[in-house]
């Protein structure tokens, strides 16, 4: 019996930062990197059924991304998943999530897991779309934004939980191997202790290249291409001040400046 | 400086004090220590590192100009020799190393210091005893001489005297100590000047002795040092006392000509919590409705206090007028290095003073070096060599596990990721800061939450930096097997206390009958916080403990609409006599109409009553009667109380049971790769934040010495058997036969 997570590294800005040359990101001097949030909960809903099943089940932490990743997938190791694989080819930098997921669906090829955990979402881009890109290529079945989840190990189905608009709840059945996407809160997720950290720079890890799993640079072309990213001038504000007359004098002055008169 | 533009250059701007030029807007007022010249080393670093962190100009604490002021066992600096002058030098040296200017306050307390040590008798315009408790809890005790023309003029030679030795010693200012009631004021004031003669009287009359007595010191020093004298421009007493509308300002117009600067501020001694205001009861810039009349009545620049620690309100009073130097004790005191933060724009550094006025209480009680509740290496600099934005490197790469976030933990987790070491700091609240969560929701103690702010915002910063490092909260209370699993090397207790729930008390070292807080009537200060229970109508505090619950949840009840009397064997909050807190947190408990039963303990409580005796109702006459008899008279002031809710404010207890339960097991520490286990904080011995702030700060520079968790001995400042103090002196004993 056996879990896939797939985890991300996502970026943090800093408080201050600056573009890169070609406009298309943010310099990567200025991001601090992490495990994405949504991501510890996924690898906690795995460790919870897990240790619910004894330990009998193995979780397996997938993560695109180059060495930097390294320190997210550790992240994920130390909470006490048993093992990790990470896949990189420079042909990846550009990725987007449906590239993503094309990797992704290698790696369920080659592990053929029961279950695949992703983010609901990641902090930094937000698509929401590698999971369900991924069970796509899967042609598995596949529930987005779970908040609550009964699975048994090795069970033909699942039962999931999900919000809706307006407040309202599903609640579905759901036939296994499945992708899952997890919400924020499904669970408390974890901190990692001392010796889980200890141990996760132990616990083995593949190292794959694009090669290995049967993939070429051109299948992972990103369908959609980043032609700027910019931060748009905030609007002015100014607080106008004086007497009534004074105020409207100001005012129509502002509206003069702005239609140009 | 240069210029950079920004708005906070005004602050930067170099500005002439006479002769002198302070470097920027940045005064550390005279404030006491516990150094005075006694701790040389201690004066010079505490006042040197200031220099350092930017101050332009420090001065001494209230320094005493003549043996005739001896404010024993209160410590103050004294210049009375060249013994005195040699130790207060390292202090002016050092300053000087930083740039920053050395100024020294005159002291002359009059009946205000009580000659405990030198047994002399001080001078003033009239015979008074002080209203100040010159020993504490004594007011009224001590009386001075009433001064003749021969007497003034001695006692203004010795501002004269003392102000050349200042000069001599590498001072460059000299402020004449005329605030809270001390010398000059005592003339000026009408409270205490009732004389007929020239010195007393008409307005004139009573400015004559502070007048002469700075142009003697003036045509003594020259332009050698810059004329500062220190003025309470409102005593507070209305037409009592002086007014800032009439003496107050009349005098500021009639001294500026003699001086070079002003240092002013409002009070006196005896309440001088309106000055030194603390948090409870005063927000920062409290003093301005006062002090923003003074450059009207004055061409000379103006220093202020007001407990500022904020840029901002630093720029507004500067740009609106009110003053042109920020003047600062407290602020000064909790972040040392507060000036170079406001200069490279580290708002979020900045240890902000909680106004807890801990730092106060030292001096007050006397005869001890003082603390500060923000600032663990305050008093520490010298003796123990802790600076405060500077760490020794880690010495190994051993890991460490803190458990409690609290003021002891959060502070040893701060300092030890500041060493460099990876830490784990875990606690079950959702928020760092541990007590003070709680404590900063009493009236009036919102500010006290600073201190969890630094720790938090530094941690967040210290974890970043080190990924290994992690801050875990909102976690289930961490077990012996939790701990003993953990992985780190070194495990660090700080799991704090709890208020007995059962009335265990300093009095009987035992329960209190019928007391129990399980009971749907009866709470501890921690379920008061929780807010689950609900509180009736009439409530009783049953208080044992010298400090500031009894009054803070007399308050939070009696505000809520609730009938309350506290039962208190002690003075209710003695401790706030310490802390200046005390008179208006007494005129606040009457304003609410708090019912108070002094010297009075609790023998049972049962649903709906307390039963309640005098402490001293036993009778005076002790007797021997046997064993198993006391010997006096039973205790016969018993009586029953009716009440709907009890709040047992008693003793408090460690929470040290996983720190003794990981004790019993130490045998498998070393399977686990424990190397030792300490425990800090409330769970070691209950304390104060300011105590259990310091403890885990000296367990994190400690880590490596060789016992840890006992502490190692400081370097001690101490008279040395046969040397003289002064030159020429003989240290041998010689009799005067
Ligand atoms: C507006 C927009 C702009 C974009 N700009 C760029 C760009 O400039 N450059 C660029 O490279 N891409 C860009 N992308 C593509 C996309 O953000 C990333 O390629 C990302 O890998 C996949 O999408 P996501 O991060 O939004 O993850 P989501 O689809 O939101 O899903 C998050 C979940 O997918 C899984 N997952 C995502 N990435 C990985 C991974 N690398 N390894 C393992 N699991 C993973 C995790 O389980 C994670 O929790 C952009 C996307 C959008 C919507
Ligand atoms: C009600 C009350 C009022 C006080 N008022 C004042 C005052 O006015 N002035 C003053 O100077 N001092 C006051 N004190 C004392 C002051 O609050 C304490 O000295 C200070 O907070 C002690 O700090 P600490 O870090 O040792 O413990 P705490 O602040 O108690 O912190 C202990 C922390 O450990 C956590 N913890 C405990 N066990 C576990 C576990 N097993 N696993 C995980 N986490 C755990 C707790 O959640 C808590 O956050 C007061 C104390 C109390 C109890
Ligand atoms: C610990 C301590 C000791 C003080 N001792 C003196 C003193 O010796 N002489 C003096 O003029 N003022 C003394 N003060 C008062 C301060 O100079 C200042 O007026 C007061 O603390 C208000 O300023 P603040 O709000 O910046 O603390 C002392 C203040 C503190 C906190
Ligand atoms: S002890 Fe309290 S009042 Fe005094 S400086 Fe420190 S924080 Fe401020």
């Amino acid at each position: 019996m056996k879990i896939l997570v797939a985890v991300k590294q996502v970026a943090f800005l800093d408080d201050e930062f600056e573009m890169r040359d070609d406009g298309r990101d943010v310099d990567a001097d200025f991001f601090e990197k992490d495990l994405n949030e949504f991501d510890h909960f996924s690898v906690e809903e795995a460790m919870l059924i897990k240790e619910a099943a004894g330990d009998a089940a193995e979780v397996v932490i997938a993560i695109i991304g180059d060495e930097d990743a390294d320190d997210a997938l550790r992240t994920a190791l130390a909470k006490g998943a048993d093992r990790g694989i990470r896949v990189w080819d420079e042909a990846l930098a550009d990725a987007d999530g449906v590239a993503v997921a094309r990797v992704l669906a290698k790696v369920v090829e080659r592990e053929k897991p029961d279950m695949v955990f992703t983010g609901a979402q990641s902090a930094d881009f937000g698509s929401a779309v590698t999971g369900m890109a991924l069970a796509g290529l899967l042609g598995w079945p596949h529930t987005a934004v779970v908040c609550n989840l009964d699975y048994a190990p090795g069970a033909g189905t699942a039962t999931i939980r999900r919000e809706l608009e307006g407040g309202l709840e599903e609640i579905m059945t759901i036939r296994c191997p499945a992708v899952l996407s997890i919400q924020l809160g499904i669970n408390q997720p974890r901190y990692a202790s001392l010796r889980g950290i200890k141990q996760a720079k132990q616990k083995p890890v593949d190292e794959l290249s694009l090669d290995d799993l049967g993939l070429s640079a051109a299948e992972v072309v990103p369908a959609a291409r980043v032609r700027r990213m910019y931060a748009p001038e905030r609007g002015k504000a100014e607080l106008i001040t004086g007497s009534a007359a004074e105020q409207a004098a100001r005012l129509a002055e502002i509206i003069k400046e702005l239609r140009g008169m | 400086m240069a210029n950079t533009g920004s708005a906070y250059d005004i602050l930067f701007t170099p500005i002439k004090i006479g002769p002198k030029t302070l470097k920027n807007r940045f005064y550390q007022v005279p404030h006491c220590i516990g150094a005075g010249t006694n701790y040389p080393g201690f004066q010079m670093a505490h006042r040197g590192l200031k220099a350092e962190g930017g101050w332009g100009a420090i001065n001494t604490e209230q320094c005493s100009i003549h043996p005739e002021c001896d404010d024993s066992l209160r410590i103050t600096a004294r210049i009375w020799d060249e013994g005195d002058m040699r130790n207060l030098r390292p202090m002016v040296d050092h300053i000087h190393q930083h740039g920053a200017l050395a100024g020294c306050e005159l002291f002359y307390g009059g009946p205000h210091a009580p000659g405990l040590e030198t047994r002399t008798i001080s001078r003033g315009p009239n015979q008074y005893n002080s209203d100040f408790a010159t020993v504490p809890g004594c007011p009224g005790f001590t009386y001075n001489h009433m001064a003749d023309e021969d007497e003034i003029d001695r006692l203004q030679q010795h501002y004269v005297n003392a102000a050349l030795r200042a000069r001599d010693t590498g001072y460059d200012i000299v402020d004449v100590y005329g605030a809270h009631a001390y010398g000059p004021m005592q003339w000026l004031n009408p409270y205490y000047n009732t004389r007929t003669d020239k010195y007393g009287g008409s307005f004139e009359n009573r400015a004559r002795f502070w007048i002469e007595t700075l142009e003697r010191i003036r045509k003594a020093v020259g332009n050698d040092v810059a004329l500062v004298t220190r003025c309470s421009i409102d005593t507070l007493y209305g037409d009592a006392g002086v007014e800032v509308g009439e003496d107050g300002l009349k005098f500021i117009e009639l001294a500026s000509p003699y001086l070079d600067m002003w240092n002013v501020n409002i009070g006196d001694i005896t309440e001088w919590g309106e000055d030194a205001g603390p948090s409870r009861f005063y927000r920062i810039g409290h003093q301005n409705e006062w002090i923003r009349h003074i450059k009207q009545a004055t061409n000379k620049p103006v220093v202020a206090v007001g407990r500022y620690y904020d840029p901002e309100k630093m720029l507004e009073v500067i740009n609106t007028g009110v003053v042109d130097i920020i003047g600062a004790a407290r602020p000064s005191i909790a972040d040392p290095f507060m000036p170079n933060k406001i200069r490279e724009g580290r708002f979020e550094d900045i240890r902000t003073c909680i106004g807890c006025n801990v730092c106060i209480s030292r001096w007050e009680m006397g005869g001890v070096p003082f603390i500060c509740t923000q600032n663990a290496t305050a008093g520490e600099e010298y003796r123990r060599g802790w600076h405060p934005e500077k760490f020794e490197p880690a010495k190994s790469d051993k890991d460490v596990l803190v458990v409690g976030a609290g003021p002891a933990g959060s502070e040893c987790a701060r300092v030890l990721m500041e060493r460099g070491y990876t830490v784990h700091l875990v606690d079950a609240r959702d928020k760092i800061g541990g007590y003070v969560n709680d404590v900063a929701t009493l009236p009036g103690l919102g500010e006290w939450g600073y201190h969890r702010d630094y720790r938090e915002i530094q941690l967040n910063k210290l974890v970043k930096k080190n990924k290994q490092s992690q801050i875990a909260l909102g976690q289930k209370r961490m077990t012996a097997d939790d701990v003993l699993n953990y992985g780190a090397a070194r495990v660090v207790i700080a799991t704090g206390a709890h208020w007995s729930p059962i009335g265990l008390n300093h009095r009987t070292q035992k329960p209190i009958p019928g007391a129990d807080a399980s009971l749907p009537h009866v709470l501890t200060p921690e379920q008061v916080f929780e807010g689950k229970k609900p509180v009736g109508k009439r409530v009783m505090i049953i208080n044992y403990d010298p400090y500031y619950m009894a009054p803070s949840l007399a308050e939070k009840f009696a505000r809520a609409g609730h009938e309350v009397t506290i039962a208190s064997v002690g003075g209710v909050g003695a401790y706030m006599e310490y802390t200046l807190e005390g008179p208006n947190t007494h005129r606040m408990l009457h304003e609410l109409d708090i019912t108070i039963l002094g010297e009075t303990g609790c023998s049972r409580i049962e649903p709906g009553r307390v039963e309640l005796f005098s402490i001293y109702g036993e009778g005076s006459k002790r007797q021997y009667k046997g064993s198993g008899q006391l010997p006096r008279k039973e205790n016969d002031s018993h009586h029953w109380h009716e009440c709907d809710t009890v709040i047992l404010i008693t003793s408090r207890r460690s929470n040290d049971s996983l720190f003794r339960e990981l004790k019993a097991r130490k045998s498998e520490w070393a399977k686990n790769g424990i190397d030792n286990v300490f425990v800090i904080g409330d769970a070691e011995a209950p304390r104060i934040i300011a105590d259990a702030t310091f403890d885990g700060h000296r367990l994190a520079r400690e880590i490596e010495d060789e016992s840890p968790q006992h502490q190692k001995p400081f370097k001690r400042e101490q008279k040395v058997w046969g040397v003289a103090y002064n030159p020429g002196e003989n240290p041998e004993l010689e009799w005067r036969l």
